[in-house]
């Protein structure tokens, strides 16, 4: 599994790194490790549906008890099939897809990096493994998502899809973990054997659901994933339609059969079930552009997907699994088509679009993807959807299994309904619009853009006319999840059943609404989902407030900075030193060991005094200079060399430094703040200056434990190999300090460079913009002083 | 102060800091490893490399500290990288972070030297340090340089511009 995963990784890795040079070959090459997976998954699939899952854990901090935990059971197996499947499919596709214009390295690189997060996110076991897999997919849907760099709507929409499913992120941590707690166990395996209850277990349940709603796309989090349309088409028949949308179902699926009967989570699946249902049917009804309709078609059959898979009886978790496999197989299907129709004819508007059925097979791939969305006999369509009737009308989910019945059935009714308008509206030659297409002039796909879309669909017929089997194929997947849900079965024809009654109406019903709001829905442009705007007011509101405070906060006065830190500084020195009992006895200090130390200390004072009352920079800088070389020697007398060497050379440094960057500015200081006249000033300074040396004076009477220095000075030739155990300390014993303070260093001298360059290229614009002079501009920079 | 005196070199001055260049960085290098049994160290010997260039840059002007071979930032990264490294070592045989290790190593004609893991970490602070004086010195002066440029009105040599477009698209 783990050899698989770094397969995709190296794959990507490649198409990343390579860029222009692997251009040609990026998605033959990223099909690669699709095939493997999926042949060696093949392979294995006997052993798994017996029900041996496969295990792989590798440490990764073990310290912590942290490892990376994969298990492959039955239901890991259908995702990973589908992951690989649908992935290599994709990736031919876009190899016809992409013109060589397009950034195709890039974009297999990410598909690359998506796939192996989400097969890890399928096959994880340990919960936290499943988050970082979770993230993961996340992040590479915002880079697929962003894909288009330049167009602002694509990079808002990346932005909203990697917020909200970021955010769901991290509800699902902090519900996983809440529940590692209450169950003692750090694995999901572990979590379900254990069935914790009570106590956070609700609150912690409700924290996942909330992570896997937003995932899925579930109502009220939906927004997000009409936005992802912005992505190429491949990318959103792959990530957004039919694997990543899926991985807040897998984590559903998975703790259903064992948290469903505490008392919050069946009425949030429901809501949030039955929301997405409606509200994404009846938005679907009103978008022109065909993406935009699949994929608030798309939110309406996850919710669906989640309520089945969550109301967790054995019946509706089946039925749950096999409507899973269907919809990836025609929504995928759908993606594709509609890329290739906008390949051919240049739109995805339903009321330009003509001429599809020109386009021969595809226009085929449309209708039987179609008629499985649709749920028409004889497709798999049909027969899940039977299938998850059967299981609402079975009950065992107590009230709520009744509302989802009849949220189900009406959004069946909107489901044909939409369907009905998608394919008659892209395979219709009845076009409103007046910039139609002329049928005559179409972009003839290739065969690497028809094929992948007509596989899936004829796999959906195929799969549907071979009931029997497949359902017989899909109960030991879903064994996998609940044990007793091995029963299920799945039947093109059981009899006048109520389920087939209700089929029936819903086909019915569904082709009346389309028929009667045809000519109403065939014009109207979509309106603003009222969830977006509620988030993008609240996104705005979160940025105003931080302009208002950073405002605030940040006036741009240097002096104001100053006092502020120093007078902190002063009041956590003086709270240290009173709530201190033991004060210190002024006697006992020395007051110098030797006349030389005295007269380097006499002499530091005195520099510090020149740098109080210098009028010019220079003068200051060159002062403070003297004030760190005396500081230096009354290191070096107390016997301090290293010390003494260090203070010596950055004293020399800083100087040269300064002068650099006192060049820039004026000579002389600028006059002080209007309200910080002198007094002020002098207090602030007083009150700093007392309480530092106060604090320092105490902290050397304060010690209440040994001193580590002799322990230090003992080990530090036996055991560090040196005899100097200053440098020790500082490689070896505190090694972990030093490597902290250079990263710090290394930081800081990264951040001045780009401060340099920053100013510089703003002086070079405004130079640029008004021919300002430069030094006009050099000498506005006083006002920071103020 | 503004209005800059004319540079006035001194030859003499100049030859000396640039033929002295190698023997003071090779007693940074000195001051660096002395550091384990003397005073001394990384911290040190990196400054010492910083106030070289300072000396080349009060000597030869602008361009003794443009020129460098390296970019300051790599620096900075080659030293982190050796540190971390010398950390991460142990870890591959079962120690833990940053655990020092001991050699006695025979060497010909000096006999017996000691070796000891750590100095190759406090070689890491040197090159690291030694990037961040530099880094900051050649950022400061790339900026001065230009400020005096458009100061006096002068177009600059032609390739300047685009040079320094090079550096922060780089940096």
């Amino acid at each position: 599994m783990l050899i698989l995963l770094l397969a995709y990784a190296a794959a990507a890795a490649v198409c990343l790194a390579g860029h222009r040079r692997v251009d040609r070959s990026a998605f033959p090459l990223s099909t690669l490790p699709h095939v493997a997976t999926f042949a060696w998954l093949a392979a294995v699939a006997p052993g798994v549906l017996d029900g041996t899952p496969l295990v792989a854990s590798i440490g990764w901090v073990p310290e912590l008890g942290l490892s990376v935990d994969l298990r492959l059971d039955g239901f890991g197996l259908l995702m990973g099939l589908l992951v690989s499947g649908i992935g290599a499919l994709v990736t031919t596709y876009s190899s016809g897809y992409f013109g060589p214009s397009a950034d195709r390295a890039r974009i297999a690189g990410l598909l690359g990096v998506f796939a192996a997060a989400m097969l890890g996110l399928v096959w994880a076991d340990g919960l936290l493994t499943l988050f970082v897999f979770w993230e993961l997919t996340s992040v590479a849907s915002f880079l697929l998502i962003g894909t288009d760099d330049r167009s602002t709507t694509a990079r808002a929409a990346a932005l909203r899809a990697l917020l909200v499913t970021g955010a769901g992120g991290l509800s699902l941590l902090a519900g996983l973990v809440l529940l590692g707690i209450a169950g003692g166990t750090s694995t999901i395996s572990g979590l379900i054997a254990a069935d914790p209850t009570g106590g956070v277990v609700p609150v912690a349940l409700v924290l996942v659901l909330v992570g896997t709603a937003t995932k899925s796309a579930q109502f009220p989090f939906q927004f997000w994933l009409p936005g992802a349309m912005a992505a190429p088409t491949p990318v959103s028949a792959y990530l957004h339609s039919a694997t990543m949308v899926k991985a807040g179902i897998v984590v559903v699926a998975r703790l259903a059969p064992t948290f469903a009967d505490v008392g919050v989570w069946r009425p949030v699946i429901v809501v949030c079930g039955l929301g997405s249902v409606l509200l994404g049917g009846i938005r679907s009804m009103r978008q022109q552009d065909a993406k935009l309709a699949l994929a608030h078609g798309t939110v309406s059959q996850l919710g669906l997907i989640m309520i089945l898979v969550g109301l967790g009886t054995p019946a509706t978790t089946f039925a749950g699994v096999a409507v899973l496999l269907a919809h990836a197989l025609f929504k995928a299907s759908w993606f594709l088509s509609v890329g290739v129709v906008d390949h051919a004819t240049g739109t995805r508007d339903l009321r330009r679009v003509r001429g599809v059925r020109r386009l021969g097979v595809v226009a085929t791939a449309i209708v039987l993807a179609a008629a499985s969305m649709a749920a028409i006999p004889p497709t798999l369509g049909f027969v899940t959807k039977e299938g998850a009737l059967e299981a609402f009308i079975e009950g065992g989910a107590g009230w709520t299994g009744t509302v989802a019945l009849v949220g189900v059935v009406l959004g069946s009714v909107l489901t044909v309904a939409y369907t009905l308008r998608l394919a008659v509206g892209l395979l219709g030659d009845h076009s409103v619009g007046e910039d139609a297409v002329d049928p005559d002039h179409l972009h003839r796909p290739g065969a690497t853009l028809v094929a992948p879309p007509v596989l899936l669909a004829a796999l959906g017929l195929v799969l549907g006319l071979a009931a029997g089997p497949t359902g017989a194929w899909l109960a030991r997947v879903a064994t996998s999840l609940d044990p007793a849900s091995g029963e299920g079965a799945l039947y093109l024809w059981h009899g006048l059943t109520p389920a087939l009654g209700l089929s029936a109406v819903a086909l019915t019903v569904g082709t009346a609404l389309w028929w009667t709001t045809r000519s109403a829905t065939a014009t109207a442009d979509a309106p603003r989902s009222s969830f977006t705007v509620a988030y993008d007011r609240g996104y705005e509101g979160v940025l105003s407030a931080a302009r208002r405070i950073t405002g605030v906060t940040q006036s741009g006065s240097l002096p104001l900075y100053l006092g502020i830190v120093l007078l902190t500084v002063a009041g956590a020195a003086a709270a240290a030193i009173v709530t201190n009992r033991s004060w210190f006895d002024l006697s006992a200090v020395p007051v110098a060991n030797s006349g030389l130390e005295l007269v380097a200390c006499v002499a530091t004072a005195l520099g510090a005094g020149a740098v109080v009352v210098a009028r010019q920079r220079f003068g200051a800088a060159l002062a403070l200079g003297g004030c760190g070389y005396l500081l230096a020697v009354v290191f070096l007398l107390q016997g301090a060399p290293d010390l003494a060497i260090t203070q010596f050379l950055v004293e020399t440094v800083t100087i040269a430094v300064f002068l650099l960057v006192l060049a820039r500015l004026p000579q002389r200081f600028s006059s002080a703040p209007d309200w910080a006249p002198l007094g002020v000033r002098l207090a602030v300074s007083a009150v700093v200056g007392l309480t530092v040396a106060g604090f320092a004076l105490q902290a050397s009477t304060a010690r209440t434990e040994p001193s580590v220095a002799r322990d230090y000075v003992e080990r530090s030739e036996p055991e560090a190999g040196g005899r100097n155990v200053v440098n020790v300390i500082i490689v070896d014993f505190r090694g972990f300090d030093t490597l902290g303070e250079i990263t710090v260093l290394a930081l800081a001298g990264g951040g001045v460079v780009n401060l340099v360059a920053a100013a510089r290229r703003e002086q070079r614009r405004k130079h640029l913009l008004d021919g300002t002079d430069v030094e006009d501009l050099s000498g506005r920079a006083p006002e920071v002083w103020r | 102060m503004n209005a800059r005196p004319t540079v006035t070199r001194s030859t003499i001055l100049s030859l000396t800091v640039s033929g002295l260049t190698p023997v003071l960085v090779l007693v940074a290098v000195f001051v660096t490893f002395r550091g384990h049994n003397a005073p001394g160290g990384g911290f040190a010997g990196g400054l010492i490399v910083g106030i070289v260039l300072v000396l080349r840059y009060l000597t030869d002007g602008t361009d003794a500290v443009r020129r460098l071979p390296v970019d300051p930032i790599v620096v900075i990264g080659v030293g982190l990288l050796l540190a971390v490294a010398t950390g991460a070592v142990p870890l591959l045989f079962g120690s833990s972070f940053l655990e020092s290790a001991i050699w006695k190593v025979d060497v010909p004609l000096i006999g017996s030297v000691k070796v000891v893991s750590s100095a190759v970490f406090d070689l890491g602070v040197f090159v690291l340090v030694s990037g961040v004086v530099a880094a900051i010195l050649v950022a400061l002066v790339e900026a001065d340089d230009e400020a005096r440029r458009g100061e006096t009105g002068e177009p600059g040599d032609p390739g300047a511009p685009g040079d320094a477009d090079r550096t922060e698209v780089d940096r």
